[in-house]
């Protein structure tokens, strides 16, 4: 049972012809990782999927079309959205920042969820979210795709320019969530990928290349091939 | 390109004929009344190609443009009424002041941009206007205006029988803008105002100062407008405080837009056109053919704002180039099914 | 100093006028970017429509026909504002130029459409029976009225910040002024809290509307001129956007302009423009104005 499917997606911003057919699957209950090279049309795609950029093509979640709904509709429909710079909204307290994306108020096990998942973003609910470090404001970020019940989480490189020890502890948070939930991940750090995917698609030049088991991430020569990076075995 | 290649010829010899139409026999322009329109037109064709530097060339949407208009047409009555100076030394003075006035105005206000810019120009021009319309400091005469003295100047620019000099150097003057603003356009710094218009931060990127060079835009467009008001003060015969609302900045904004921001001449035409048609459609709107239309319909026709103000909206919304984006568009495709 | 007392009162009674102007521009200005020149029509015709509805629906003139008037008038001038945003300026998303010059276009057409309806002239306002007393404070007397306008204006401060601060849709409108796409993508519909802030511009400049027509004795198409211009400069030296600045800079020049006027009738006027010009040399972004990033 496939989540989401999406069937030869276009996307032309001004001139330039970004996404050149993209289709791909992601199963329910399971985390896919979309991997490659910069510029390639990884953060595009999900842009895309939620309505963000105009695209042609088809996108289906659960067998339902999503093509040309505005965003907020889609993300109704039960996709959570992390962006790739957080977005975080910097002059609401973090308090604020949840509350805001909270569309079941009386949902309170998933809240207390988050709230364990969380535990420094409960004494910091009055400070404002744009004062907090790196890493807490991506706790916020995910915390804020979280609260609600969704039926797939859209995660666009989480690990970002965050030093290695919140690295880390944003690592263990998804590797919480992915046991109870579906997961599109674009992520550069290739051991978190290992450690939480179960399918990888691999992106070229706005087209998928390669989709399957991460077991291939074990060879090093492939993902250099792939990848552009050096990887495999340390 | 786009220009028609005998455009530029027949300009010449329209302009040659409508410097002669006076003396050539018995035509349309050789009687005082529709001199004295044309004069009134041809000067809000040069004001608006003023503007037009400012806005469709530099960017700037300022709402204080008429400020300048009417700092140079007070500023020389002034002068010349009370014996300050001699009529051609007050004209000189008038601008030069209005100049000064404009970098200082220029300077705080361009310390903003954008739609704050707007603001903050419309505050300081509704601020002149209330100063003039209030009579503060007993000059000005309140809504009455001030009359110019007709003995303080040459005789030939009083009297129904000299309009036609009025005509000729409101048309100079128009002439003589225009190729200002082309010289200034076709300029290394026009070439900076327009990439200011297109893409502030690659300006500043390439180290040259935005702001000197928006200040130096708006500076020139005052000064322009400074000397045509001081001309308007002389085919009006007075300086009165409706030159220096809103809404002659907004009857200035309408001209450019309706006539094509990008464009010098779509400029000019919309300022004459509507100066014209600006006195023609209240005589329109008086005419009999409106009494049979029921009054929630003919009261609103027979307002002029409301068929300029729809057009305006139009042009604004859905032809963005207005009268001469639209002849471009137009040329465009006769010349590529050539 | 009873003369003191009396021109200060009168003052902050003016600058409250002021403010209910200047709260509508800075609230769609700050929030939403559009320089609106239509505005004063919104002010017109919520005026009008208290107009309406006190000389033709209710006929008598008391203290709740009054209240009635103000909110029919700003109920009617918020669903003209909310019209204008959703056919107009939504087709023109983030072309803030444009907006702004489509406001200029809609201010001629609505001047012109009620100029054509009821002509120029000014109509009379029935207002309440005690619109006309005084209150004295020590020996002045003060114009009951101005205590109407400083209690009115109060009012919409106070209920703006606690709409903004405290509820759902004031704090999705915060959201959406920072990044409106990130909103949406929380499955916020963030159009209509933008149409909300639309509205309720309009309806504070409806409700301008009926008490400026109040003051000046009477309703007509050309009322909103002066307010207008005086809301500008209002909201430039608040600080652009900043409701609370508004409100601050609103009872500065309220004040300022009386005492002035007093000392030489028209010096008013010119101090105003002095103080504009001061605060935008010295403090370009206005009283309490945040500096943009």
């Amino acid at each position: 049972m496939n989540t989401l499917s999406v069937k030869d997606l276009h996307v032309k911003i001004n001139e330039s012809h970004i996404l050149q057919g993209v289709t791909f699957e992601v199963p329910a209950h399971s985390v896919t990782a979309l991997l490659g090279r910069n510029g390639v049309g990884k953060s595009t795609t999900l842009k895309a999927i939620l309505g963000l950029y105009p695209s042609e093509g088809s996108i289906e979640l659960n067998g339902q079309s999503l093509s040309g709904k505005l965003t907020y509709k889609i993300a109704q429909a039960g996709i959570a959205y992390v962006p790739e710079d957080r977005e975080i909204f910097a002059s609401l307290t973090v308090r604020e920042n949840l509350l805001l994306a909270t569309r079941n108020e009386s949902d309170l096990q998933r809240q207390q969820m988050v709230n364990e998942l969380f535990p420094e973003l409960v004494s910091r609910s009055a400070q404002r979210a744009g004062t907090l470090s790196g890493g807490q404001q991506q706790m916020v970020a995910i915390a804020r795709a979280l609260v609600n019940k969704n039926e797939i989480l859209l995660i666009d490189e989480p690990t970002k320019g965050l030093a290695p020890k919140l690295v880390t502890e944003v690592a263990d948070a998804l590797g919480r969530v992915a046991g109870e939930t579906t997961m599109l991940l674009v992520e550069q750090n290739l051991p978190l990928v290992k450690r939480i995917a179960q399918h990888i698609i691999v992106m070229d030049q706005g087209r998928i290349v390669f989709q399957g088991s991460p077991e291939f991430l074990h060879d090093g020569e492939w993902v250099h091939t792939m990848l552009g990076v050096s990887g495999g075995h340390k | 390109m786009l220009r028609w290649k005998y455009s530029r010829p027949l300009l010449g010899v329209l302009i040659i004929l409508l410097f002669a139409a006076p003396f050539l026999g018995n035509n349309p322009l050789s009687h005082p009344g529709l001199q004295q329109t044309m004069a009134v037109a041809f000067l809000y064709g040069a004001l608006a190609l003023t503007y037009d530097l400012l806005f469709g060339f530099t960017g700037l949407l300022s709402f204080g443009h008429a400020l300048f208009f009417a700092s140079g047409m007070y500023l020389a009555v002034l002068f010349i009424n009370h014996d300050v100076l001699v009529w051609w030394l007050a004209v000189i003075a008038a601008v030069a002041l209005s100049t000064v006035l404009a970098i200082i105005i220029g300077s705080a206000s361009l310390r903003t941009g954008g739609i704050t810019f707007a603001m903050v120009t419309l505050a300081f021009a509704e601020a002149g206007h209330v100063v003039i319309s209030r009579d503060f400091g007993g000059f000005t005469n309140g809504e009455n205006g001030v009359a110019l003295n007709a003995d303080k100047v040459p005789s030939i620019f009083i009297g129904v029988f000299n309009t036609k000099y009025l005509f000729w150097i409101s048309l100079a003057t128009l002439v003589v803008v225009y190729f200002i603003t082309w010289w200034i356009t076709e300029s290394s710094a026009g070439r900076v105002f327009a990439a200011l218009r297109d893409n502030e931060t690659r300006v500043a990127v390439l180290g040259l100062k935005p702001t000197r060079f928006k200040l130096l835009s708006f500076v020139i467009a005052a000064a322009m407008a400074s000397f045509i008001g001081v001309v308007m003060l002389m085919v009006s015969g007075s300086a009165a405080p409706r030159f220096a609302s809103a809404d002659v900045t907004i009857a200035l904004l309408l001209m450019v837009i309706l006539g094509g921001a990008v464009t010098r001449w779509g400029a000019v035409i919309g300022g004459i056109v509507y100066s014209v048609a600006s006195t023609r459609l209240q005589d329109l709107s008086q005419t009999t053919a409106l009494h049979s239309v029921p009054k929630i319909i003919s009261g609103p026709l027979s307002e002029p704002a409301f068929t300029l103000g729809l057009l305006f909206i139009f042009v604004v919304m859905f032809a963005p180039g207005g009268f001469s984006g639209a002849y471009y568009a137009l040329r465009l495709r006769v010349i590529s099914k050539k | 100093m009873d003369t003191f007392m009396l021109i200060g009162i009168t003052g902050i009674g003016l600058g409250a006028l002021y403010f209910l102007v200047a709260s509508g521009l800075s609230l769609i200005y700050g929030l939403m970017g559009v320089l609106n020149f239509a505005h004063g029509s919104f002010l017109t015709v919520g005026a009008f429509v208290g107009l309406w509805f006190s000389t033709q629906v209710v006929h008598v003139s008391n203290t709740w026909t009054f209240i009635a008037a103000m909110i029919v008038g700003g109920l009617a001038s918020g669903l003209f504002a909310l019209i204008v945003e959703r056919v107009v300026i939504t087709r023109l998303y983030e072309r803030h130029i444009d907006q702004a010059l489509v406001t200029v276009g809609i201010s001629l057409v609505v001047g012109a459409v009620l100029a054509g309806w009821f002509g120029n002239d000014l109509r009379l306002l029935p207002t309440p029976p005690w619109f006309i007393n005084t209150v004295s404070i020590g020996s002045a007397h003060i114009p009951v009225d101005r205590f109407l306008y400083i209690a009115v204006a109060l009012i919409l401060l106070i209920a703006n910040t606690a709409l903004l601060r405290y509820s759902r849709i004031g704090l999705v409108i915060r959201a959406g002024v920072e990044n409106r796409q990130m909103v949406a993508a929380l499955g916020i519909n963030v159009r209509l809290a933008f149409s909300a802030v639309f509205f309720l511009g309009g309806f504070a400049a409806g409700i301008g509307g009926v008490l400026v027509s109040a003051y000046s004795n009477g309703v007509s198409p050309l009322i909103a001129g002066t307010y207008l211009i005086y809301g500008f400069i209002v909201v430039v030296i608040g600080g652009m956007g900043s409701v609370p600045g508004s409100f601050l800079a609103a009872m500065v020049i309220g004040v300022i302009k009386q005492y002035a006027n007093y000392y030489s009738p028209g010096l008013g006027d010119f101090v105003v423009v002095f103080l504009l010009a001061g605060v935008l040399l010295l403090r370009p972004q206005g009283l309490l104005g945040k500096v943009k990033p």
